[in-house]
């Protein structure tokens, strides 16, 4: 076990780039007997370090790729490290894309209960909450509709709801905070604020440096894969912000 | 809620974390089965007719070329009944094998996003496929009442060369699965490869009309032994030979094994890519 909710050390996360571009394996016995099989690996993430406590909150920065989504997903699991180690207790709901596994030809009900299922909750506990889910998202009326004929504000609000409907240990936030309308985002935060007061050790990802500042209790920077700076708010937001501008 | 830590240092245990994981995710593979037959059966204009369109036109065309043009004469049973039995299990095995090993490249878009175990689509698919064919063996089965064969006691016996069927085909499936995830050709190529094998076992002809020196070939290809047991059980009324008994249930946990092996050792590898 692990002191902290989350630990991450001298974690790196390498995608590998084939320099012919082989896609099939046609191509690919071709390039071997010329031997020109070449992979070059791509560290989008290299020897990242931190912890999160319980209840706190860590926000992470950084421009377009410098590998701020690889992280995340590795924190949610679906990326083994490619060295180091990530070690996270408890329950984590990962809110990197909403609405996995969305079948449009399965009603909204149906979709609750798979979506639910896949963030490893239990299908028969899903069946009893999809009415408080729905209810939730505002789309009580559609549950029998096959979601085809959602409106994408629709699909994100429901999404949403599935994922934050259980008290999750650590909720893992990567920018999906600006879906829905204005009323649904004010909604949205202040379940994940009445979470945090919970004692829910949250990541969370956003361009939005207003928001950070806000809600962070401490800050990393991120750039081509590495920590640049990690502190108080204040202090990495200035810097990031000062090397922007 | 239980308790759960993840650890990516904790090393995964080969063959033993695979089915525990397809054991924790038992509800899931529950619903993506469900789901399967579903989208298959209540939604589209067809609904059941449609899956069994494929096997039932196959069987028709190959009843009139082989049953009337070249007159094959299957001893103790009406031929059409040899055929649809061959027919329906060979196309199991390669609905199976195909869903199977696709399952993986499939779901892409939900493995990338959630943590789910990867070998658990494979075995939904494949387990979705053997509910197909149980629900096609009610055609078999009134056909074999049709031309008098009658449904003998060892009908009963019937999910044994299921079942492994469905750990032959996940297995095979994964292997698939493993190189699909870089290569996308490979389920094409892989397509072929089932088709020819099922022309090396006796699906539509009779096994008296392979000559001597090619027996050792058909008696090599797995599958013959699982025609043979699996044609035993549902309209012969016989308990087949113990050696086709061992080679089935041989081939199906070495499949499985195998699959399972090789799937664990490229996982990680491949999860970049997806």
């Amino acid at each position: 076990m692990i002191d902290a909710a989350i630990e991450v050390h001298e974690a790196s996360l390498a995608y590998r780039l084939s320099h012919s571009g082989a896609g099939t394996a046609k191509e690919y016995v071709v390039q071997l007997m010329k031997r020109q099989v070449r992979y070059e690996k791509l560290w989008a993430v290299k020897d990242v370090s931190f912890q999160v406590g319980d209840g706190e909150v860590l926000g992470v920065i950084g421009a377009n790729g410098a590998g701020k989504s690889t992280l995340m997903k590795m924190l949610a699991r679906v990326l083994p490290p490619t060295e180091g180690r990530v070690a996270v207790r408890g329950r984590v709901a990962p809110m990197i894309e909403l609405g996995a596994g969305f079948n449009p030809e399965l009603t909204g009900f149906e979709n609750i209960v798979m979506y639910g299922t896949l963030l490893g909750r239990n299908p028969q506990f899903m069946r009893g909450q999809a009415p408080a889910i729905a209810d939730w998202a505002n789309l009580s009326g559609f549950l029998d509709v096959p979601i085809r004929s959602y409106s994408t504000g629709m699909l994100a609000r429901l999404g949403f709801s599935v994922a934050t409907d259980t008290e999750p240990d650590v909720l893992i936030v990567d920018e999906v905070l600006s879906v829905g309308d204005a009323a649904f985002q004010i909604r949205s935060f202040e379940r994940i604020e009445k979470m945090i007061a919970q004692g829910t050790s949250v990541v969370l990802v956003s361009h939005d440096l207003a928001k950070i500042r806000q809600i962070a209790d401490r800050v990393i920077w991120l750039d081509h894969g590495k920590v640049v700076s990690e502190g108080d708010p204040e202090t990495v937001v200035g810097q990031y912000e000062a090397s922007v501008t | 809620m239980t308790t759960s830590f993840y650890d990516s240092d904790q090393a995964r245990r080969p063959l033993i974390s695979e089915f525990q994981n397809i054991w924790d995710h038992r509800g899931l593979v529950r619903l993506l089965v469900g789901r399967d037959l579903t989208l298959r059966y209540k939604r589209s204009v067809l609904g059941v007719w449609w899956t069994f369109l494929n096997p039932l036109l196959t069987t028709a065309v190959l009843w009139i070329v082989f049953g009337q043009f070249f007159r094959f004469e299957i001893p103790g049973a009406p031929y059409i009944v040899y055929l649809l039995s061959g027919i329906l299990l060979m196309t199991y095995f390669s609905q199976a094998t195909l869903a199977s090993g696709s399952a993986i490249v499939n779901n892409a878009g939900i493995l990338s996003k959630v943590y789910v175990p990867a070998e658990v689509f494979s075995f939904a698919a494949a387990t979705a496929a053997a509910a197909n064919f149980t629900i096609s063996l009610g055609v078999l089965l009134i056909i074999q009442v049709a031309t008098g064969v009658g449904i003998p006691w060892t009908v009963v016996l019937t999910p044994i060369p299921i079942l492994a069927m469905l750990a032959f085909t996940a297995g095979l499936g994964l292997l698939i699965a493993s190189a699909a995830v870089r290569f996308f050709d490979v389920i094409d190529f892989s397509a072929v490869l089932i088709q020819l094998a099922s022309y090396l076992a006796p699906t539509f002809y009779p096994i008296e009309i392979v000559p001597d020196r090619f027996l050792p070939l058909i008696y090599s290809n797995p599958l013959y032994s699982y025609l043979v047991v699996f044609r035993g059980f549902v309209y012969e009324g016989v308990i087949p030979p113990t050696w086709n008994l061992l080679y089935m249930a041989g081939s199906a946990v070495i499949a499985l094994a195998l699959g399972v092996w090789v799937f664990s050792r490229s996982w990680k590898s491949m999860v970049v890519v997806l």
